[in-house]
């Protein structure tokens, strides 16, 4: 296809897709540093904005239980993803209904898997709070992992596992010493992924946190906030998510040349 | 021997999922067949009321919006994100992971930021707004922010990361000696694209509609936001059922629907692939 | 004889600063089964892309019938070229894709319908009609894509490595299957290979390139006993390479022994040369040969057909290579470590400037 395709007519595409896609962020970027706060008027570069947000209160709480959700939640979705994985790649039959399961949590919209979850906890009559937030994105988290790590599975030498197995290590062992440093890129590239997905996630967390604000997330902070419109301090939280995001993804990217799922 | 320790393995997170997925949805699926109590709760007796208020005329203009916004969404990503692909994928080989990074970035970062930098844009306030009336237009715009557009152009914004993949995928993985074939058989560029490229392609096209249809049909977060909340998608239904109503049942029911959708559309679009593929044996 | 159906004329082809095909003047005749022999790199490729108009030559002409087509789009040439993927429409049944290029030409339904059945009966595929490319085996594939490039009786066929897919004993099928429907059809071909034995068992003619340069165009047999480079002759077949330098109507070989040779007069005298002699035209203990050289048996390899045995002699660091028929073998056993002479006739000797 590469001889059919207009070059000038594939640059202009790209241009403007690329431009649709960063000019709303990049401009959220820019009034970040906008004295004035509005986009009306430039009227000079501060950092005044990212003052008034560390100085906030309400805004660190959430971002203090936001971290606590996806570091832990990231934890447990990398110990349970990779297994998940492994024992997945190892088995010789592959069924249909076990890649359901394991794909389900990436494809079930977001509102379904929430409120199927809020039902859940309200039955068994479990208090919600920042600990079913994290039981929850451990569903979609680990489900990530395990397809980042499958991905380098799928070109991974079985034969040097039979070979550890040869050399008289049994299989916790071979796992431990010549599986996981090999997979090694993988799992942090998943993990790294699912810490990102953790941290932005609303809608799950927005219906399992439980009532009050204790257990408040950055993304339920800045849903109400934008609710009520735009104020200066969400730029520059916005801006500060964002490069997170984009260097965690970035560093992921890096260590799995897989690329993203589904890339 | 293997599929035992393969078994151990997925253990941990097959009960994670099965106790946190198979079971709060299996759940969903018996409430929508329960009744709603007189005070908000649940009244565990069988009744097809739910299901059938899901389908009550009363909802069936809300259903026809959302259709209609999710629709509209969906058919403009897939244009858009279709060329966008096939531009990534003439593109030189050793560019084109870069390009595909950056195509897709946006759509794993934080997708309330990503649509509060359309309120930004799109307020009366907003940026076009500053830039329209810099440039000495004086009158009144008309209003951009708490529209129908505005909600499709933030849910085209969101998903369109997502229909590049999508599309990407089979377009790089089309040989391009096939197309060549074409043009030596007589076809040209238009034709080419039409009878080979095209066909060849529409599973990625199909995937990439049917996903934008069903998480714009089922959101909540972009009419609420860009929306205003003056229309509603089934998604803000199910929220409020959940969260204001109270009437958990047909919150559930009004979910399932959305599954079967989904579904639905994922089954036909898989039909279609296989009898595009020729996986049937048409003969003996 | 024959009409000339296409000229090449000094074709150059450039990507970036590489130079893929360094200028090459070809002359293919009308109903000819030419192939075009190199290895990978040669330019073979590029140079069969540019017939099809897939590439632009950097300079040059393509001439087909008299007219200069070498800048009409691929679309436009009465040229068809069978893929070395066969890039078959996986979308389309068999009959789909053999239709398709006749749909390109606006050809009426019925004929379509009429020229596809025809063709499908030719490559003795009717049955399978129906079936997409997935559904049928790689020979059957091999097949259609023929069809489909053959259906629209194009002036001149290109065959991209038409039978690298398949496996040894359906290639040794398909070389004369091919050679059959040339010969029906009428149709010049011009096939790309990189096999030497595929060529020499199929073409009328063969044109050997090597980094992007013609080294040699002849017929199989004189590009096989005849060849014009030490490259071409060491690509084309097996042969044996002596070093020796020309001193007066002689060879000197490097154990100071003689070899006889119809020597020309393009090589100096006192200069360094290379004698070349196939296995085969060596003969063991013949007494009244023009050359002679003895040996220690190094290796035997039984072929079935034939023996070939490995000399070593002071005149090459390189074994020398007889290859016995295996009534020759019979009458003579031969032992590893046992001295041999053989002998061959002056007129079997070639020589290349070293």
């Amino acid at each position: 296809m590469r001889s059919q395709a207009n070059p000038r007519l594939m640059l202009m595409i790209l241009s403007a897709v690329f431009a649709f896609l960063y000019i709303p962020i990049s401009v959220l970027f820019a009034l970040s540093f906008n004295e004035g706060g509005l986009p009306t008027a430039w009227t000079g570069f501060s950092t005044k904005w990212y003052g008034e947000l560390f100085a906030n209160q309400e805004i660190m709480g959430a971002a203090l239980n936001t971290l606590i959700v996806a570091v832990v939640s990231t934890i447990l979705a990398t110990i349970l993803g990779t297994l998940l994985a492994i024992g997945v790649e190892l088995r010789r039959r592959k069924g249909r209904f076990l890649e359901t399961i394991i794909f389900a949590p990436m494809i079930i919209p977001d509102i379904v898997l929430a409120i199927a979850l809020l039902s859940f906890f309200s039955l068994l009559n479990v208090t919600m709070g920042l600990h079913t937030v994290i039981v929850s994105h451990v569903v979609f988290n680990l489900a990530f992992v395990c397809s980042v790590v499958r991905a380098r599975l799928k070109t991974f030498d079985w034969s040097i596992v039979e070979a550890s197995a040869d050399l008289g290590a049994s299989t916790p062992m071979t796992l431990w010493r010549v599986v996981l440093p090999v997979m090694l890129p993988a799992v942090i590239a998943g993990s790294l992924l699912a810490f990102t997905l953790s941290v932005d996630e609303f809608i799950i967390a927005f219906f399992t946190a439980g009532a009050g604000r204790a257990s408040i997330t950055l993304p339920m902070q800045i849903f109400a906030m934008i609710r009520f419109g735009v104020t200066p301090e969400i730029n520059a939280l916005a801006t500060i998510v964002m490069t997170l995001s984009v260097i965690a993804l970035a560093l992921s990217q890096r260590l799995n040349r897989g690329g993203l799922p589904g890339q | 021997m293997t599929d035992r320790k393969s078994f151990y393995l997925m253990t941990p997170a097959l009960a994670w999922l099965t106790g946190l997925m198979v079971i709060p949805c299996l759940l969903i699926l018996a409430l929508a067949f329960f009744r709603r109590g007189t005070y908000g709760g649940i009244e565990y007796t069988f009744t097809l009321e739910n299901i059938g208020l899901v389908f009550d005329p009363l909802y069936a203009s809300i259903f026809l919006k959302s259709a209609s916004i999710a629709g509209l969404s969906a058919l403009i990503a897939v244009i858009v994100g279709y060329a966008a692909a096939y531009a990534i994928a003439a593109a030189p080989a050793k560019r084109q992971p870069i390009l595909l990074f950056f195509a897709v970035l946006p759509f794993w970062s934080n997708y309330l930021v990503r649509t509060y930098a359309w309120i930004v844009l799109l307020n009366r306030e907003g940026l076009i707004a500053s830039i329209v009336h810099s440039l000495g237009y004086e009158g009144e715009l008309p209003r951009m922010l708490y529209t129908e557009s505005a909600v499709v152009i933030g849910l085209v914004y969101n998903y369109l990361p997502f229909v590049i993949l999508a599309c990407y995928a089979p377009l790089s993985r089309l040989n391009p000696e096939i197309a060549e074939a074409s043009r030596d058989l007589g076809g040209s560029g238009w034709t080419t694209f039409r009878r080979v490229t095209l066909p060849m392609t529409a599973p990625g096209i199909a995937t990439g509609f049917v996903f934008v249809f069903v998480l714009s049909i089922g959101n909540f977060v972009t009419p609420a936001l860009l929306g205003g909340g003056q229309f509603q998608m089934i998604g803000n239904l199910v929220y409020a059922q959940f969260l204001t109503a109270n009437d958990w049942p047909f919150g559930a029911a009004l979910s399932m629907f959305l599954i079967a959708i989904m579904m639905g559309l994922l089954t036909l679009q898989t039909f279609a692939t296989e009898r595009a593929s020729g996986a049937r044996q048409e003969d003996t | 004889m024959t009409q000339t159906l296409l000229s090449i004329r000094n074709i150059k082809k450039h990507f970036g600063a590489v130079q893929a095909i360094a200028g090459i003047d070809l002359d293919i005749r009308e109903n000819e089964f030419f192939a075009l022999l190199g290895a990978s790199g040669s330019g073979k490729t590029t140079l069969l892309r540019m017939l099809a108009g897939f590439e632009m030559p950097t300079a040059g002409s393509v001439m087909l019938d008299g007219q200069d087509i070498s800048h009409v789009l691929p679309n436009h040439r009465p040229v068809n070229l069978m893929f070395q993927s066969y890039a078959l429409f996986p979308h389309m049944t068999a009959a789909q894709n053999i239709a398709y290029g006749l749909e390109m030409d606006k050809l009426p339904r019925p004929e379509i319908k009429a020229r596809v059945a025809e063709i499908l009966d030719v490559i003795q595929l009717s049955p399978l009609a129906n079936r997409k490319p997935d559904q049928l085996s790689g020979g059957q594939r091999q097949r259609v894509a023929l069809a489909r490039a053959l259906v629209k009786r194009p002036r001149l066929l290109l065959l991209d490595e038409p039978l690298g897919a398949l496996d040894k004993k359906l290639r040794g099928e398909m070389q004369l299957e091919l050679k059959r429907i040339q010969h029906e059809f009428g149709i010049t071909f011009i096939v790309v290979t990189h096999d030497q034995e595929e060529a020499l068992v199929m073409a009328d003619r063969i044109a050997i390139l090597h980094e992007g340069n013609l080294l040699q165009c002849g017929s199989p047999h004189e590009i096989y006993e005849h060849p014009q480079s030490r490259f071409a002759a060491g690509f084309i077949g097996v042969m044996n390479f002596l070093p020796v330098r020309r001193s007066g109507n002689e060879l000197i070989a490097k154990d100071g022994s003689k070899i006889t040779a119809d020597l020309g007069d393009d090589l100096a005298n006192e200069s360094d040369a290379v004698a070349a002699v196939r296995p085969e035209r060596l003969s063991l203990d013949v007494q009244d040969d023009d050359n002679r050289l003895t040996g220690r048996v190094s290796a035997l390899a039984y072929h079935g057909l034939d023996l070939q045995v490995h000399l070593d002699t002071p005149l090459s660091s390189e074994p020398i290579m007889i290859r016995l028929t295996a009534d020759a073998a019979e009458g003579r056993r031969l032992s590893i470590g046992e001295n041999v002479t053989v002998g061959w006739p002056a007129k079997d000797t070639r020589v290349f400037s070293a």
